[in-house]
């Protein structure tokens, strides 16, 4: 039926819905409008007004950007180039239609504005799920932005209030002779992101120092790593200065330079004021105290439903926690997983024209090993899905989409697999054009391919390499302006690469 | 035990000079490692 109804969205104009307006959103939208002609409808919905460059964040965070410089109005920018948009969040999905309306639509509730509340039906020929992970602050107990002294980076206005914060200790320490303790790191036994709350904890120790307060400060790491370096990427060999290295030697080294203290399989359940309480893997449930924190909540789905024409419940063809992809979720022990399970056209198995490019598509499992405490509690990094993938696999989606409605038939030629991906972690270890410092990490392929290569942890050590310098953060500015040139679709922006 | 970043390497990390031609290395390096080759993984198996 689906392929059927795809010949015939050929045979007209095609009306392609995107969910959400973040990397991976933007992206497919913005390489749908360039390609296609005029007469095929790209329509945005998302909640969100402006898009953010979310890795600047990190910035904010320390007073060292303003929230505008990293955001910007997505409104006239979609009016100008002729993309739809919706101020709204998906409800529900209706992929075969109902009995008011035959073809596929999604359900939409608009946030603002008069039609706040109000409920629409959006019809599509292709749909597109980028709406990324729902932070899911909930899941630990007391962890709330803004709460008991912990505060987050995952957002410019998370960011924003963690600078608010973080200034006044520093004024205060200025004016008085009081010692302060600073946690960063993982805040939920399953969180991922660990590379965020690498980079901040490193600009927090520099901004320290340029305030002249680092001698009164503690600063503590805390995370669900088993090794310092695993970013939930089951750490990597890398090559540093022409030699091998593993990432937790590297980290090790950054951290021990910077006086940095580190606690390691820690699944944080609970915050209170100034107090984190975690769970080690040793069994142990230990506390921290802090004046300041800054804790990555766990990501999660968000917990949308799906509803075949007679209006049965068919969440579970749609979703698995995150949407359901062309991945093999075959439930294996770590042992027996390779780079194969991971998807490669992020395409729903059931509904041939929706796609879940980004970190909205639902991983066959996780990078790093797992683990549990003795007490049975998992305590393991998720897999972490950076901008670079989700613009990777949103454009190969977009691409893809294209292809189908120019041959008349779904083309899935574009193949992406995070198993042959390559990226790049470029960490700002430090504002600053002269005093700057950055780690710049390459690793191909993201997921380790353990049988490709066997004797470098599962990665190209030719692609994978690590450099500490001035440069990294030089780089990551570049990389700053010219992702935010991109998205603001000035010319020949689709020469930059994502 | 611990690595410890030597005053070699620190003098070498953040002078601007020699940091100036790692800046144009890391972004061709960066660009061959991301920029190309993605692909599947199941043709291979």
């Amino acid at each position: 039926m689906v392929k059927l109804s795809l010949i015939e969205i050929n045979l007209k104009m095609a009306k392609i819905v995107i969910l959400g307006a973040g990397i991976a959103g933007h992206t497919a939208a913005t390489h749908l409008r360039r390609k296609l002609s005029k007469e095929h409808e790209v329509l945005v919905v998302s909640p969100n007004r402006n898009y953010q460059w979310v890795p600047s964040n990190i910035w904010v965070g320390i007073g060292r950007m303003k929230p505008k410089e990293v955001f910007f109005s997505l409104l006239p920018l979609y009016k100008k180039k002729g993309i739809g948009y919706k101020q709204a969040k998906v409800v529900s999905f209706y992929p075969e239609g109902n009995s008011l309306e035959t073809n596929p639509f999604v359900s939409v509730e608009y946030l603002y504005g008069d039609n706040a509340g109000k409920q629409e039906m959006v019809t599509y020929d292709y749909l597109i799920n980028a709406t990324g992970p729902k932070l899911a602050f909930d899941l630990t107990e007391g962890l709330n932005p803004g709460t008991n002294k912990a505060y987050s980076v995952c957002t410019y206005d998370h960011a924003g209030h963690a600078w608010d914060a973080l200034k006044n200790l520093i004024n205060k320490l200025k004016q008085s002779n009081e010692k302060a303790k600073i946690l960063i790191g993982t805040g939920h036994p399953k969180a991922t992101c660990q590379g965020a709350a690498f980079e901040y904890i490193l600009n927090v120790e520099q901004e320290l120092n340029r305030h002249g307060v680092r001698d009164k400060v503690e600063i503590t790491w805390i995370s669900n790593e088993y090794k310092l370096g695993d970013f939930g990427m089951d750490g990597m060999l890398m090559s540093v200065g022409g030699k091998p290295m593993a990432s937790d030697e590297l980290v090790e080294m950054v951290f021990a330079d910077r006086g940095i203290k580190w606690i390691l399989g820690a699944g944080v359940t609970k915050v209170e004021e100034g107090v984190a309480h975690y769970e080690n893997l040793e069994g142990e449930y230990k506390t921290e105290t802090f004046d300041f924190a800054m804790l990555i909540p766990a990501f999660s789905g968000h917990g949308f439903k799906a509803f075949d024409k007679g209006d049965n419940e068919i969440t579970d063809k749609l979703f698995k926690g995150f949407m359901i992809v062309d991945a093999d979720y075959t439930p294996r022990p770590y042992e027996e997983w390779t780079v194969q399970d991971w998807p490669e056209t992020y395409q729903n198995p059931s509904y041939h024209n929706i796609f879940a490019p980004g970190i909205a598509f639902a991983p066959p499992h996780a990078i790093s090993k797992p683990r549990k405490s003795i007490n049975g509690t998992d305590i393991s990094p998720s897999p972490p899905r950076t901008g670079m993938p989700s613009g990777i696999t949103a454009k190969l989606v977009a691409d893809n989409i294209i292809d189908s409605i120019n041959k008349g038939a779904i083309s899935l030629h574009h193949k992406g697999s995070m198993g042959n991906m390559g990226a790049a972690c470029i960490a700002s270890s430090g504002f600053g054009m002269l005093k700057g410092k950055g780690i710049s990490i390459t690793t191909y392929p993201i997921v380790p391919d353990y049988i490709k290569y066997p004797n470098s942890g599962g990665r190209d050590l030719g692609k994978t390499f690590g450099a500490l310098g001035l440069a990294g953060h030089w780089v990551k500015l570049s990389l700053h302006y010219a992702f935010i040139y991109k998205a603001k679709m000035k010319p020949f922006w689709w020469l930059i690469p994502e | 035990m611990v690595k410890k970043i030597t005053r070699f390497q620190k003098f070498v990390m953040h002078n601007p000079f020699i940091q100036f031609f790692m800046f144009l290395f890391l972004n061709v390096k960066i660009l061959s490692v991301v920029a190309f080759g993605h692909g599947g993984t199941r043709d291979k198996k």
